[in-house]
């Protein structure tokens, strides 16, 4: 009798172990796939629905509520005019950070529209993409939304896409390309840091400026609103120096900020091109990992037979300026996001290296 | 009381069993919740299955050729590209239009691609970057025509962790064949690469293993290099068992003007085994044969850039230090290979030889030893006059096996005394696991 009741105990004991088990198993793929147990941000299909605009959709009219910013130096995308906004949940404020992008509260949404001039010079939304702050996870998401030929509305899209153009550059010369509209892995290059992926654009030394035509500075502006706290006494506020302005900054001040806005979102620790030690933020001072005689690491022909990264006064041998001045593709820099030639770009870069020789 | 033993003894076998059945690794690997299925003329289909991939998916991709211009693959996990096998599945990637690489792969955990041919892309064919558990088997990566038009890297696993590279073969790149950079714990096995500039290339990445391959017909056939000013330094490489030979193509690198720069275009055409800048590496029973500038090298920072002393932190020493080769077969050809003339180390070596015979008739006009040493030892930064300051150790059976090429007075051919005496440089082999 005794012994049949240990035999029996034990029996259920390993029949419940081994449920426990398999349960354990079973529980785990389930945890990974959905931490937080709800349903994160789901994108629509058509940029319409999201109402960001009122009247007709390309001529980007925002609602209340949405609020457009620009920044003083923009990243360079085959001369596209970008028209930029954010929606915040309501109610809710921007951070204020020192450093890197501003804090969004979750559910902000981050608006960037594409366009081109044609030949006429109307201008032609080509893809409107979106940054979205989750608040299931509280991380960022991306998509994409390319434009109809009719220009009423754009549609979700994730592979990419190439649209034939022609298109007028900032000096009215027509330019023929295949615009490179990204994937949505293409978005996750540029925008991954040390694995998160992060906005890149909108931190405060960069917004730190008068808007052109604007009465006052946009983060004041930002602050009278009430969409944005935290801000100090606007003097305190670093400022990135605007890439096109001469009156106002050097070339060397310019020439950073170039760099910094359209190479360092890789070519930064922990970014894309962290494997190549080539380093370009604003703040950067290290003469090797700003590319200063700097032998590349994994450009292969990339390097396209040159020694260096940048060579001081010696632009036509230092490779930075090879690959801002190159359309091909495991040549051209940034490898995403641009198919033509930046003229005004690659002639600045060009200034500044020459510059630097004058320097001890 | 008596059954306390024989129950206690069941529950833990019951217990070991369940924790075995739960957390072994290789069977969460096998299993994928998704399996996607292709064949040629979907491409468009497989570009976005492979944008908009959950965790733990297997995508099959049939027999054929696809033309792809480029695929990439980020920040998800557990996910295996299968081919029907090398010269089956063929991804041709000559109409990429934009990017580095044809294939690329960000921020993966569990990441296999097993069973295919890739081939022509402009940029780098395979490119993996900051993932781990990463397998590559049975891939052909190669460019039809091996010259400077060539993408740099193959296959090329950059800041990774744990990456198994094996039953691969590449062919035709202006850089390396196999490229691990930057990355902790890899292995590289039976292996191939051909017409390449450097067979194989571990550069700053610690705890590899590199065996049973074969590389052969490249410019250089295994690279150990330690670059300056990258995220982590490299050592601890142990190489056997591979049969390197008849590299004695000519270097159709791109980058850098053969010897200005850091990079593999310093290799010289016939190069068995370069190390540079490594530490803690062991290369021994390997067959390295008709390897004809060098069969092995060892080279410091300084004898490519004066300024390597300024470069030193923690993750940079220039000065190769514990090196052991030992029990290797090594053969040499009887003459330096044509494009060695044309290659500014490739002339260095052949300086080399004729200084030798020059100062030592004796030698009877022998070719230069299998083991070529630049002599820049930890001296140069601490002033000191030790004959092997850094454990360079050579156990080498037969003749002519060894020279410190004195680099440092090369440029001064009164005081250039290449020495070809061994003995300092015939320490003991370390104990195994220290």
């Amino acid at each position: 009798m005794r012994k049949t009741y240990i035999f029996s105990s034990l029996l259920l004991l390993v029949i419940l172990f081994s449920l426990f088990g398999e349960q354990g198993c079973k529980n785990k793929p389930a945890q990974n796939t959905d931490p937080s147990g709800r349903i994160g941000f789901q994108f629509k299909e058509k940029l319409s629905e999201y109402g960001f605009f009122k009247g007709k959709l390309n001529a980007l009219n925002p609602r209340d509520g949405v609020l457009s910013y620009e920044l003083s130096t923009p990243l360079f995308t085959d001369y596209a005019v970008k028209k930029r906004f954010i929606v915040l949940p309501k109610g809710k404020a921007i951070k204020y950070t020192v450093k890197g992008v501003l804090d969004f509260p979750d559910s902000t949404i981050i608006i960037k529209n594409f366009a081109y001039v044609n030949t006429v010079h109307q201008q032609v939304m080509i893809e409107t993409r979106l940054l979205v702050r989750d608040p299931a996870d509280k991380s960022w998401k991306v998509m994409n939304y390319l434009w109809n030929k009719e220009q009423t509305d754009a549609v979700k899209h994730i592979t990419g896409a190439k649209v034939p153009v022609t298109l007028l550059d900032n000096d009215n010369n027509k330019l023929f390309t295949n615009y490179q509209v990204p994937n949505t892995n293409d978005c996750k290059r540029c925008h991954i840091k040390d694995d998160v992926l992060i906005p890149i654009g909108p931190k405060a030394r960069n917004l730190n400026f008068t808007v052109p035509g604007a009465k006052e500075n946009q983060l004041l502006a930002w602050a009278g609103k009430g969409v944005l706290t935290g801000l100090p006494a606007i003097a305190a506020v670093a400022q990135l120096p605007n890439w096109a302005d001469a009156r106002h900054f050097t070339v060397t001040q310019r020439a950073r900020a170039y760099l910094d806005v359209n190479c360092a979102h890789c070519h930064t620790k922990g970014g894309d091109a962290y494997n190549t030690g080539l380093f370009l933020e604003y703040e950067q001072n290290n003469p090797d990992h700003l590319g200063i005689k700097k032998a590349p690491v994994s450009a292969g022909g990339g390097a396209g037979g040159l020694d260096y990264d940048l060579i001081p006064g010696d632009a036509g041998h230092s490779i930075l300026l090879y690959r801002m001045n190159s359309t091909e593709p495991g040549t051209a820099m940034p490898e995403l996001a641009r198919t033509v030639v930046h003229k005004q770009g690659v002639k600045l870069i060009r200034e500044w290296i020459h510059s630097m020789a004058k320097k001890p | 009381m008596k059954h306390l033993f024989p129950i206690s003894f069941l529950f833990l076998l019951v217990g070991i069993t369940l924790q075995f059945s739960c957390t072994s690794p290789s069977a969460v690997q096998q299993e994928y919740k998704i399996s996607l299925s292709f064949k040629p003329g979907e491409e468009a289909k497989i570009a976005e299955a492979l944008l908009s991939v959950k965790d733990s998916t297997r995508i099959f991709l049939k027999k054929g050729l696809y033309k792809f211009d480029n695929l990439s693959i980020a920040q998800v996990s557990h996910v295996s590209i299968q081919g029907e096998g090398y010269g089956q599945t063929i991804l041709d990637f000559s109409q990429q239009s934009q990017g580095g690489e044809g294939i690329r792969v960000t921020n993966v955990k569990h990441f296999t691609i097993d069973g295919m041919t890739i081939k022509d892309s402009k940029g780098d064919l395979l490119k993996i970057n900051k993932s781990r558990d990463v397998v590559i088997t049975n891939l052909h990566a190669i460019w039809s025509k091996a010259d400077s038009t060539s993408g740099g890297y193959a296959i090329y696993p950059v800041m990774c962790k744990n990456v198994l590279i094996e039953n691969c073969y590449t062919e035709g790149s202006s850089d390396a064949g196999i490229y691990v950079g930057q990355t902790d714990s890899a292995i590289v096995r039976k292996c191939k690469a051909a017409k390449n500039v450097a067979g194989c290339e571990i550069e700053n990445t610690s705890h590899a293993q590199v065996y049973d391959n074969e590389f052969y017909n490249n410019t250089a056939g295994f690279l150990v290099f330690d670059l300056p000013d990258l995220s982590k330094r490299g050592g601890h490489v142990k190489a056997y068992n591979n049969y390197i030979h008849d590299n004695n193509f000519r270097n159709f690198a791109k980058s850098g003007s053969f010897g200005t720069t850091w990079g593999v275009g310093n290799a010289s055409p016939g190069s068995g085994i370069i190390i540079l800048a490594a530490s803690d590496i062991e290369i021994y029973n390997n067959r390295i044969i008709n390897n004809n500038s060098s069969a092995i090298m060892i080279a410091s920072g300084f004898a490519i850039d004066t300024k390597a002393g300024e470069k030193i932190n923690a993750n940079y020493y220039p000065v190769p230090k514990n090196i052991n080769i030992h029990d290797n077969t090594i053969a040499m050809g009887a003459a330096f290979p044509e494009p060695a003339y044309e290659h500014r180390i490739g002339k260095t070596l052949i300086a080399i030889e004729q200084q030798l015979n020059r100062l030592d008739p004796g030698r009877k006009n022998k070719r230069i030893p299998l083991i070529m040493y630049d002599g820049i030892s930890s001296n140069i930064l601490t002033k000191g006059v030790a004959l092997n300051p850094d454990s360079i150790c050579i156990r080498q059976a037969g003749d002519n096996v060894f020279v410190n090429a004195d680099f440092l007075n090369i440029a001064n051919p009164q005081h250039w005394k290449p020495d070809t005496n061994r003995k300092p440089f015939s320490c003991d082999l370390p104990v195994e696991g220290h």
